[in-house]
């Protein structure tokens, strides 16, 4: 078996050239990296700078590399190592050719993250003290503290700047923004990047309504985005570019920043194999539960006997809980024995558990196993990953399976490759609906309290084959909604990148990189007859399949240049061009009436299906440079610039440049001086740059749209809703950014800070416009927004002693404020969406985001206002921002000798959002503030509203019902606004390092065994729902209507590190 | 030195040359390939007209407002809750961004190809679709209307007279124009769904529609009404002859394209007929086409009857079982929800104008002395009405008509009264036309009945609808101009023709 294993590991080095050459004529340098803790580090910079060789650790700390006999001058040299967040050291040895020297290293931790080399743009390593731009980089280890359901939702309090919004589903989206929003009707979400090469990060999110099958395949359902295919345990660390300036060289997406990803890699284990494991299994449940009432049961008016469910009986059709009183009087119920036709009057008592029961115990259990090594001219790494999660609703699941192949290979001293490859297929069944209809919580909002739950769990049919549900006008019957109509969707994703880099002398290389990202994803779902939302009564049943299939490639040569001039000025020079192209295909079947029930199959439509098909392409080829000069390590300026022609602008104008500058001093080193006990280190840095961005594939002119289905047997078209524009121009976003790097008391308090000022013009929107012009939309290039915003990350080694303890603290904290400076002349408001009433809008001179809708009515001296004893509806005004005043994150750790334990707390303070759910609930009698008012008996209703009544100018006095107070209360967006302000307990590890003799055991280096928690903790004024909610990464988010709560998990997790 | 400096810049002439290839992909990648830039006229003219008729004579608000369905669970609608601005703007934008804009690129297309059989019923279809726009919600965007691609993005709201006047001359031009039509030029053939290209049709439906809007005029413009009256029966094209030359929709009730009533009643069946209509129809043997046996005739031992409008949800609830559903015709077989038999209701054809309708339009033309006929006409063309809407819904019992029109109800007066019983039983004709059936009773306050139910929100029949959201924040110059015009922008304000309700025989 193990011998096998190496085999597969030096394939997978060598798959990506020839056989292994001859090192004779060389000098081989090799080692590992530790931590003082003992704890391999990965991703060291290890170098000779005088000889410009070196290279990088593997995730077991250890590197080599091989110095040209050429350049050996016989003595000693000095070999550096470098990584950000440990202090640097450096060992002079002797190399001898055709020998191989060892160096070992022991890194101190640095709660200093200032100094080192980091990975910026286009997956070069820079000094991170000669970036005038603002970067942070996520080690693996605080990446993986506490494993989540995707790798995006563990970057949630990691980086200032960084705003992340997780869903409560398995594989749903999760919303990340990094300084806000530059983009009114565009993508806002940052790119991400590959080793090199970009991803697709496209979603296919849900909406709170529950649409239409032939437009959307995820009608009601959040399918979530592709980027959480990417196995977290084969990241080898993530680097975070926050703005344009950063990512210039990225561009047209790079406006709204960048996420590079590095991958682990193999490394040189003189041919020994070296083997990994993490193993986690966590125990999820939903983190909050609505607060019910269970004095109540179904009905309205206090009245309730069941007779079909249809109106048959007194109030029988109805969906609230405004029914009679719970004491255990007789009446029928859906779940009564009907004796002669009769059905019997049976106790109606509450079932306060009902809705809750039918949530249950998830789990999630996540494995990534991985072998790697080689020798110094060929290594890899190759990893096989799975995670299993089961829902915390029934029959609801979602498995990724990873694979992830890299290898590196030398040939001579010259030609480096290296590849990468990872194959994952993402299944799911079952996603829950969420929103209207579809949804599960939905479900739960309209129910009767006294419904017992197990009677629907029991059986979802009756006697006579017909479906079993307490209710038949509005909801399906939900294990049945969950077992009998099936959504699966399988995705297929391949992305593989290769470069090889030739060093054409000590100080240039040339590296040709080509890289593609594939995916094809099948996305069904079935609708058994009866099915209340999709299925034709009059048939058996439904369904809809589609198929997407994207591709993303890009081909890039660079020419890299690393030179010394001077002892005190050294050059940093990239020149580049890339070829890109992005092909995406879909089609889609749709009926809503199958002929036999169960085969849901285009063959069996009894209905005419709905066909769709849709493919675009996109083409886009760049040239970029950027150079950097540094004067005596403390100051570098650097100017980029890139230039791209993309197929989606009109011909003729279809390029443009986009220029920057940075600059960053070094003051500590310019000025050795200032260095006291106080201040250690002390950077000081500034950029400005500009990004553009293309328009989507045809947009250019106004199309005609035909319809699959025919009239009878007539062809059918319609003129698109949307007027093209045949002059568009790229979006241009300009920002500009200034920041301090510093640290004190011998570098164990740190601060980096920023301040940015960005503004975007020139977007490229599909406004509306008035319909009645003829067309809903238009393509424009309009609109202007600001965001300025300040972020910061202090780290603090708060104790440090001798006897081993360790506290190390870190806060991120990040502030934005956006403008919608102008749209177009004669528009103030893009409406980006819209639920009950409740807006989400860009609002010319107000912040991006903000929610309108309905208010209560009121006198001109604030007084509420009353018709017939209830409230009025009034006019429609602001009221709030959907985005927080400030986020961040606070990040502990403690570590006494074996044990270590950390948490990471995070903050989402203001903003505002609409709830319908509290709403709905409302409306329903079902939520437990809805007893007020119902107290006393029916006959004596109990809301006096304070208020002034309308009609007579006095003071209300007119009681009503709580079932009429409630219910008065629909629409009124005001009432259910609510502040969007938490702290969650969001990351929670203590883990314990077992002791070496056991990891030796399994031939391993170190063994550690974790408690891990997520979410374990939410505090906010928010009744009945969890105020972190999304359902897609659009950008109409602050509008809630039932969605799946994030998940509260715990559980163990084991790692084992060779 | 040198080689280095050769071997970058063969690096950098590979990647121009790279680029340079790729330059003929940078220009034609972005040809669409999933949609023309062209279509065929006879797809678009499809189109809009199952659009058009699956809006207009649908199942809409109107049924509602105009007291012949009623809704039992949750009565929304009844109580014009779910009528105002957020319930109803959709169905206003959706005729300009939809069949409008498609038919006028037909008229185009006809225009440049000088086809007068593609141009001539495009322009009397979009007349008859802007009809139902603004005898719903008064002044709104003509003349501008459709234009963003020429330039006009914010469309001024026309005044409903000017609107009007409009119909009038374009439905004279495409009479005129379908009159000259060259014989052989192909015309719309088969992609016309409801004449199948026959023009001489399209004329009789074009005249009638003339007198239609001409008769709607009556109490605030006699003068144009009268004229147009005389213009619409005098022209060679001639109106309406018989029930073959309704105008109406088959529909294929394939499951895609089904009669749009019995789309809405399969999925909620919580309508029933009102009581307002159902009190008019004793002994009318259309009933029981109109509405479907009670289930429980405690109320009604006759198997047959409505329930009242606009209810509050406790008392709209008890009359599930106990009120009519709409007719067979519609969904058939039903005996409680989810139970729906065969789907031949969704075959059930949608009248965008009918024969008896023209009649009624006669015979209150005739008893008025317009449109060069004479009062002694009036009774032959009411009872003909009556007979022509019998025929149209199917009902054959030639016993039961003649008992039905030698009621002491039906059976024509003269007068005044008789224009009441004309209104009337025009109105009741117009079932399942509910935007007809509103205007109708607006301008004449017949039948008398309706009046609202005790859960309205206001305590009035609305008069009109509220204008569309998105206009308000995207057309709002040119709205408020029409709203200072015209009035408020709520249910009370009447529109133009509504305005002078006492010239009207028939109102207080």
């Amino acid at each position: 078996m193990k011998r096998l294993l190496v085999a597969v590991a030096t394939l997978a080095g060598s798959m990506f050239a020839l056989p292994a050459l001859s090192q004779a004529q060389s000098a081989t340098i090799s080692g590992r990296v530790t931590a003082e803790t003992g704890e391999a580090i990965p991703a060291v910079t290890v170098s000779v700078p005088t000889l410009s060789v070196g290279g990088i650790t593997d995730e077991t700390g250890r590197y080599s590399f091989v110095i040209p006999a050429a350049r050996l001058t016989g003595g000693q040299i000095t070999v550096v190592v470098r990584r950000i967040g440990y202090g640097s050291k450096s060992l002079a040895v002797t190399p001898h050719v055709g020998a191989t020297t060892s160096a070992d290293f022991v890194l101190s931790a640095l709660i200093n993250r200032l100094e080192g080399v980091v990975t910026t743009a286009l997956g070069v390593q820079r000094e991170k003290s000669q970036l005038g731009t603002a970067q942070q980089e996520i080690s693996a280890k605080d990446l993986n503290n506490a494993p989540a359901q995707n790798f995006v939702d563990q970057l949630a309090g990691k980086v200032s700047g960084m705003s992340v919004t997780s869903s409560g589903t398995p594989g749903a989206s999760t919303k990340i923004t990094i300084r806000g929003s530059n983009s009114i009707n565009g993508d806002n979400n940052p790119l991400f990047v590959v080793d090199g090469v970009p991803v697709s990060s496209d979603d296919r999110g849900g909406s709170f309504n529950v649409g239409s099958l032939s437009n959307s395949a995820s009608a009601g359902l959040d399918l979530g985005s592709v980027i959480n295919d990417i196995n977290p345990e084969d990241i080898a660390s993530v680097s975070v570019l926050k703005g344009p300036n950063a990512a210039a060289l990225y561009g047209s997406r790079a406006a709204n920043g960048v996420i590079v990803i590095t991958t682990k890699h193999g490394a040189n284990s003189d041919s020994k194999l070296r083997t990994s494991l993490t193993s986690t299994y966590t125990w999820d449940s939903p983190s909050i539960y609505m607060d019910w009432q269970n004095l109540y049961g179904q009905g309205s008016g206090g009245n309730f006997a069941y007779v079909n469910g249809a109106g048959g009986g007194i109030n029988d059709g109805y969906d609230q809980s405004y029914g009679p009183r719970m004491n255990g009087q007789l009446i029928p119920q859906f779940d009564s024995p009907v004796v002669n036709g009769v059905r019997q009057a049976t106790p109606f008592i509450p079932h306060p558990n009902n809705a809750d029961s039918f949530f249950q115990t998830g789990h999630n259990i996540a494995n990534t196993f991985a072998v790697s090594g080689g020798t110094d001219a060929a290594n890899g790494r190759l990893s096989i990953g799975n995670s299993n999660v089961q829902g915390v609703i029934p029959n609801n699941t979602f498995r990724t399976l990873t694979t992830a192949l890299a290898g590196n290979f030398r040939i001579g001293s010259k030609l480096s490759t290296s590849g990468s490859f990872q194959y994952v297929q993402a299944t799911a069944h079952n996603r829950p609906g969420q929103g209207y209809n579809t949804g599960i919580l939905e479900q739960f909002i309209w129910f009767g309290r006294q419904v017992d739950m197990s009677e629907l769990k029991a059986k979802q049919y009756d006697a006579n084959g017909n479906l079993y549900n307490w209710n038949t006008n509005f909801h399906n019957n939900p294990y049945w909604l969950q077992y009998d109509n099936p959504e699966y969707d399988i995705r297929n994703r391949l992305i593989g990148s290769a470069s090889g880099t030739y060093t054409i002398n000590n100080w240039l290389s040339a590296t040709l990189r080509g890289g593609q990202d594939y995916y094809n994803w099948d996305i069904n779902r079935d609708f058994a007859a009866g099915n209340i939302q999709y299925s034709d009564p009059n048939f058996a049943g439904a369904f809809s399949a589609a198929n997407q299939t994207n591709t993303e490639s890009n081909v890039d040569l660079l020419l890299n240049a690393n030179k010394s001039f001077t002892d005190r000025l050294t050059f940093n020079g990239l020149l580049g061009g890339t070829l890109r192209r992005n092909t995406f295909g879909s089609s889609n079947i749709a009926t809503s009436g199958i002929s036999v029930p169960g085969i849901y199959n285009v063959s069996n439509a009894g209905i005419t299906p709905t066909l769709q098909q849709f493919a675009s392409d996109r083409r886009v080829n760049s040239v970029y440079e950027s150079g950097a000069l540094t004067w005596n390590n403390w100051w570098t300026v650097e100017a980029t610039g890139r230039t791209d022609w993309s197929s989606t602008l009109p011909i003729g104008s279809n390029s443009y440049f986009y220029p920057g500058v940075n600059t960053s001093m070094v003051l500590t080193n310019a000025m050795p001086s200032l260095k006291s006990k106080v201040l250690s280190y002390a950077k000081l840095r500034g950029a400005i740059a500009r990004v553009g961005s293309d328009a989507s594939p045809y947009q250019l002119q106004t199309v005609f749209q035909g319809s699959s289905t025919k009239f009878g047997s007539l062809p059918q078209f319609s003129l698109s809703d949307n007027l093209a524009n045949a002059n568009l121009k790229p979006e241009q976003t300009t920002s500009s950014e200034v920041g301090a790097e510093l640290a004190f008391f011998d570098s164990r308090v740190t601060l980096d800070a920023s301040y940015y000022d960005k503004e975007t013009k020139n977007q490229i929107l599909n406004l509306v416009i008035p319909p009645t012009s003829g067309y809903s939309t238009q393509a424009i290039n309009a609109g202007q927004i600001s965001n300025k915003g300040f972020e910061a990350t202090i780290g603090a080694n708060v104790l440090k002693s001798e006897k081993g303890i360790n506290w190390t603290s870190t806060f991120n904290y990040a502030k934005n404020k956006s403008r919608v400076v102008s749209l177009t002349p004669g528009l103030s408001t893009v409406v980006l969406g819209t639920q009950r009433s409740a807006s989400v809008t860009a609002t010319v001179g107000q912040p991006y985001g903000e929610l309108t809708g309905y208010t209560f009515l009121r006198d001109s001296n604030g007084n509420l206002l009353t018709q017939n004893g209830m409230p009025i509806r009034g006019p429609l005004a602001v009221l709030g921002n959907v985005n927080p005043d400030w986020v961040g994150g606070w990040n502990n750790e403690f570590k006494l000798g074996r044990v270590t334990a950390s948490f990471l707390l995070s903050f989402h303070e203001g903003g505002k959002f609409f709830s319908n759910t509290n709403m709905m609930c409302d409306q329903s009698g079902m939520c437990a503030n809805t007893l007020k008012g119902r107290e006393v008996d029916w006959n004596n209703p109990g809301i006096v509203v304070k208020g002034i009544d309308q009609t007579t100018k006095q003071a209300n006095t007119i009681n009503v019902t709580s079932e009429q107070y409630f219910q008065s209360l629909w629409l009124i967006n005001q009432a259910y606004t609510y502040d969007d302000s938490y702290v969650k307990l969001r990351e929670l590890r203590i883990g314990y390092d077992l002791p070496s003799r056991f990891a030796q055991r399994f031939n391993s280096h170190s063994m550690n065994l974790s408690l891990v928690g997520r979410n374990l903790w939410t505090h906010t004024n928010v009744p009945n729902i969890d105020p972190e909610f999304t359902y897609n990464t659009g950008n109409a988010q602050g509008l809630e209507f039932a969605p799946m709560p994030t998940t509260r998990s715990i559980g163990l997790t084991l790692q084992v590190t060779p | 030195m040198t080689k280095t400096w050769l071997r970058g810049l063969t690096g950098l002439a590979l990647m121009a040359g790279a680029v340079a290839c790729n330059t003929d992909n940078i220009t034609t990648a972005n040809r669409n390939p999933n949609n023309p830039t062209s279509a065929p006229a006879g797809a678009l003219f499809t189109n809009a007209t199952a659009s058009a008729v699956r809006r207009w004579v649908g199942f809409g608000g109107a049924a509602i407002i105009a007291q012949q369905l009623a809704n039992t669970t949750y009565p929304t609608a009844d109580s014009y809750i779910s009528l105002q601005a957020d319930g109803t703007s959709g169905t206003f934008n959706a005729p300009y961004t939809g069949d409008l804009q498609d038919l006028r690129q037909v008229i185009s297309k006809g225009r440049a190809s000088g086809d007068a059989g593609v141009y001539g019923p495009a322009m009397v279809l979009q007349t008859w679709d802007f009809s139902y726009l603004t005898d719903q919600w008064g002044d709104v965007p003509y003349s501008q209307a459709l234009k963003a691609d020429s330039s006009v993005a914010t469309p001024q709201y026309d005044a409903q007279k000017d609107i009007y006047a409009g119909f009038f001359v374009t439905l004279k031009a495409a009479a005129d124009a379908m009159a000259a039509q060259a014989p052989g030029a192909p015309g719309l053939g088969g992609s016309d769904p409801i004449y199948s290209g026959s023009l001489d049709k399209w004329r009789r439906f074009d005249n009638s529609l003339r007198a239609r809007y001409a008769l709607r005029l009556i109490n605030v413009d006699p003068t144009t009404a009268n004229a147009q009256l005389q213009a619409a029966f005098s022209d060679a094209g001639g109106v309406f002859q018989s029930n073959a030359d309704n105008a109406k929709l088959v529909w294929p009730g394939d499951g895609v394209n089904d009669n749009p009533f019995s789309v809405t009643l399969k999925t909620r069946d919580d309508a029933r007929l009102a009581r307002t209509m159902t009190s008019l129809m004793t002994n009318d043997p259309r009933l029981k086409v109109y509405g479907q046996p009670v289930v429980d005739s405690s109320v009604y031992s006759g198997g047959y009857g409505g329930m009242p409008s606009a209810l509050n949800q406790d008392s709209a609830n008890v009359w599930y079982r106990k009120a009519s559903r709409p007719g067979a015709i519609f969904y058939p077989g039903v005996t409680s929800y989810g139970t729906f038999g065969t789907a031949a209701g969704a075959k059930t054809p949608s009248y965008l104008m009918t024969y008896a309708e023209l009649l009624f339009i006669k015979a209150e033309a005739a008893e008025r002395g317009l449109g060069g006929l004479s009062a002694g006409e009036a009774a032959a063309d009411y009872n003909n009405a009556i007979r022509a809407s019998m025929d149209q819904w199917g009902v054959t019992d030639a016993a039961a008509i003649s008992a039905f029109l030698a009621s002491p109800a039906v059976a024509y007066k003269g007068g005044t009264d008789g224009l009441k019983q004309i209104a009337t039983q025009k109105w009741i004709a117009l079932f399942s036309d509910d935007a007809q059936a509103w205007a109708e009773w607006r301008r004449t306050c017949q039948p008398s009945n309706v009046i609202p139910g005790p859960a309205t929100i206001v305590p009035y029949i609305p008069r009109r609808y509220y204008y569309s959201t998105t206009e308000a924040s995207v057309n709002a110059a040119n709205l408020n101009a029409a709203i200072a015009r015209q009035g408020p922008d709520n249910f009370g304000t009447r529109i133009y023709w509504d305005t002078k309700p006492t010239a009207a025989p028939t109102c207080q």
